[in-house]
This record gives C-alpha cells, structure tokens and sequence, in this order.
C-alpha cells in the first residue's frame, strides 16, 4: 500500500483559515475597544 | 383540585373554548396539512417508490412545518388583547400557565396529525389500521417534545417584531434529536415492526421529554417576565 | 494588565503549539502530513465545548442572580464558542477532503458539531434581536440552558441515526493508539488554544461592559 501523498495545499488551506478567523475576531475586538474607549459623541447605544 | 392544576386547566380551557368558537387557527391549520400533502407529492415527483421509503420522513416534516405556524402563534393572543401583564400578574406558581399552554398545544398539534396521516393514508394508499397503535404510541411523544420547546419560544418571541424569523430559527435546531428519533420510530412501527425493536428511540424521545418539560417549568416564569 | 499578559502567553503557546505540531510531531504514516490540521481541528472543538459549557453557567448564573456579568459571560462565551466551531468545521471539511474524498459527509460527528452550532449561531441571531438588557440576559438565558441540555440528547440521536445508515467504518480523526509524540503536540496545541480563548473572552466581555455604559 503506497503511502498518502502530502496534502500540504490542505494544511495550509486549513491552517490559513483558522488564521483568517482568528486573527479577524483579534481585529474586531481592538476595533471595538478603541471605538468604545473614544468620548461618546451624543448618546450613542451599544449592542452587547 | 390544587390551585396549581386549577391554574393549569383554566388556562387550557380558555384557550380550547377560544378556539372552539373561532375556529380560525385551527382550520388554516388543516387546511395548511392539506397543502403540504400537494407541495411533497409536486416536490419529490412521480416516483411512487421513492415517495414510499419518505414517508415517515415526510410525515415528521409535514408535522413540524405545521407546528411552526400553530405553535408560534401561542401567545398571540394574549399579546393582541393585553393580556400579558394579566399573565405577568398572576399569583403563585407561572409554571401553571406554561402547562395549560402546553396540553392546548398539544391538543391542537395532535388534532393537526391525526388529519395529516389520515390524508397520508388516503393519497398514498397506506393501510393504518393494523399499525395505528405503534404509531399512535410514536406520536404522542414526539408532539409533547415539539411541543414542550415550541410553547417556550413561542411566549419567548411572542413580544419581538422578529417573531415570525426567530421562532423557526430557534425552533428547528432544537428539534433534530426529536425528529431523527421520530422518524426512525414512525418508520419502524409502519413497516409493522414492534416498537421494542425501537426501545433505543422510544427511550429517547420520552427522556427529551422529560427534559424539554422540566426546562419549560422552571424557565418559564423568566420568559415572562417584562 | 493581565489581560494584555494573557494575549502574550497565548501567542507564546500558539507559536509553541505550530513548532510542536510540524517540527516535533512525526509525519503520520497512514494519512500522511495532512494528519497534521488534527493539531488545529482537536484543540478547536476542545475550545468550542469549554465556551458552551461557560455559556451554560452564565446562563444559569444570570437567572440566579440577575446580575449582567453573569450575561456578560454568556454573550461572549457563545460568540467564542460559534467561531472555534466554525473553524473546527471548516479545517475537519478541508481535511476530509483529501482523506475521505468529500468536503463533507453526514457522519455522526460532524453532523452533531454542524447542529451545535446552528443551536448557538440561533442564540447569536436571538441576542441580535432583542435591545432590552434585561429581556435579552433572560431570552438567551433560557436558550442557552435548553441548548446545553440538548447537546448530549443530539450525540445520541445523531450517532444511533448514522449507526442504522453507515455501518462501515469510517477513519476517525486521530488513530485509535495514540503515539506519544502526537498526543503531546495535541496537548501543547490544546493549552495554546485554552488560553487563546481566555484572552478572547477577557477582552469580550470588557467590551460588553464597556458597551451597557455607552
């Protein structure tokens, strides 16, 4: 029986999407932050 | 009688007696069952044998898809004629109402399926007789557990201008055990099999019930409150 | 700023976690390097279900004790929780690709994973939709609760259902004797991720704090 081939495309490909989720909830949690940290201009309402 | 089963039958009264003299939900209802038996017949085509091995599966669906429209429309009204903060108010134990709630809705809903397989053994020449037992035995559960989740979210979205999106939405998930175990038990009993070759199923959907039931007494006094 | 510490240790560990997984971990000998995503799709799921047990007891605590952090908890656990589904989902998809030959298949595992996370996305959706704090903590509350009571009932429904279709087998994940070397990659990847989502929930939740005073 011949060995699986390598498949690193696939690694890559999931590893680089869990990057991109990753790293884009990082992003949207230091955007929110820094939105939330500016002085409220008139009464803004947040979302939880 | 207990004030607590006092609170509960008032409640299942009301809203039999409500149905009864306006006759509105219900007959869309059936008339709703009716549809759904053209639009499966349309949708999965001329293939008798195929439409033969769905059955069970399509039994299940046409009973959900009406739950969706009946059930979500539990508390209408009493949202329509201000009666919530009547139901907010009322003394003692709010698991009551939730009861009465849901013995309606299970009424109704069963009322619904009864109608729907007769017309499923009409249209597709299904000899229920013999196997109206298991089945019977098959479906009480399976809409006590749709209805127990159903009667729930219904008084949860009852209030939300999203009603008609979110209680499917958190509907449907909710019901994927109840339906793999429905179906599977349905398919059982109308190949007229014993329903202990089932036990497994069985066993499941009346622990789902249980829980789903428990869940729904303890949590429905924060459902309700305003 | 603990919290800022805590971003530093996960990025630490997530780095140790990559070495562990390509440069200590063997090459896997039945399914080759791609074998490899198991150090990414494990941990993830692992995460996922220490988020929706975290979601449970927010649940439960807010009920109990009507204090918003209790929602706080909740809210953020489940926003963690549907994203380390969702990456666990799509890198088992992308791994099942070259192993099994289709980017998805109804086995028991990945159909119970895919209707948790429809049970939670349906949280999100819920939340999205009601502006009242009180009446959103109680909604998603009771929601939350019905949902963790459900996730066993759906594995067993789920796996009795693919029991009567699928009586193949079918490769798991990860090989039935776990090598040392494996289990310790997985292991190293496991802690990264564990405190990647503390950092995450920490920050969530001081942003959800933030936002009731905005």
């Amino acid at each position: 029986m011949s060995p699986m081939p390598d498949n690193w495309g696939y690694v890559l490909a999931a590893y680089g999407v869990a990057a991109v989720l990753l790293v884009g909830y990082w992003r949207y949690l230091a955007a929110r932050a820094h939105e939330l940290s500016q002085p409220v201009r008139g009464g803004r309402k947040g979302q939880a | 009688m207990t004030a607590y089963a006092r609170r509960t039958w008032i409640v299942l009264w009301k809203d039999l007696l409500t149905e009864r003299r306006s006759k509105e939900s219900l007959n869309a209802l059936l008339f709703f069952a009716l549809l759904l038996l053209f639009l499966f017949e349309f949708a999965l085509g001329p293939d008798r044998e195929r439409l033969r091995a769905a059955l069970p599966g399509l039994l299940w669906l046409g009973f959900v898809l009406s739950g969706l429209l009946g059930l979500g429309r539990s508390f209408i009204v009493e949202r329509d004629n201000d009666c919530w903060d009547g139901l907010r108010l009322t003394p003692g134990d709010k698991s009551a109402i939730y009861l009465g709630k849901l013995l309606g809705n299970c009424a109704m809903m069963l009322a619904v399926e009864a109608v729907l397989l007769g017309l499923f053994g009409v249209f597709y020449d299904l000899a229920l007789g013999p196997v109206l037992a298991p089945l019977v035995a098959v479906l009480v559960p399976g809409t006590l557990g749709l209805a127990a989740v159903a009667t729930l979210f219904a008084a949860m979205t009852a209030h939300l201008r999203a009603r008609e999106l979110l209680f499917p939405v958190l509907l449907l998930p909710a019901q994927v055990p109840l339906l793999l175990a429905a179906v599977s038990a349905t398919q059982a009993a109308l190949l007229g099999q014993p329903l202990s070759e089932v036990s497994h199923w069985m066993k499941l959907l009346i622990g789902a019930d249980v829980v789903y039931v428990v869940i729904g007494l303890l949590t429905f006094e924060f459902v309700l409150d305003a | 700023m603990t919290t800022r510490m805590l971003g530093w240790l996960a990025l630490l560990g997530l780095g140790g976690g990559l070495v562990a997984g390509f440069g200590y971990a063997p090459r896997e000998v039945a399914q080759g390097n791609v074998q490899r995503i198991m150090y990414l799709h494990v941990p993830a799921i692992l995460t996922a279900y220490l988020a929706f047990a975290l979601v449970l007891i927010g649940s439960v605590g807010y009920l109990a004790t009507r204090q918003l952090r209790w929602d706080r908890l909740a809210a953020a656990a489940a926003e963690l929780g549907v994203l380390f589904t969702g990456v666990t989902i799509i890198s088992g998809s992308i791994w099942g690709r070259p192993t099994w030959g289709v980017w998805w298949t109804w086995d028991a595992r990945l159909t119970s994973t895919a209707v948790l996370l429809l049970v939670y996305v349906g949280y999100l959706l819920l939340r999205g939709m009601v502006d009242e704090p009180d009446a959103r903590a109680r909604y998603a509350a009771v929601v939350g609760i019905l949902g963790a009571a459900n996730i066993p009932i759906v594995h067993f429904s789920v796996k009795w259902w693919r029991a009567l279709h699928q009586p193949s087998t079918i490769l798991g994940p990860e090989p039935s004797p776990i090598a040392t070397p494996i289990a310790l990659a997985l292991l190293v990847n496991w802690v990264a991720f564990t405190l990647l989502f503390a950092y995450f929930l920490a920050r969530r939740m001081a942003i959800a704090r933030l936002e009731e005073h905005a």
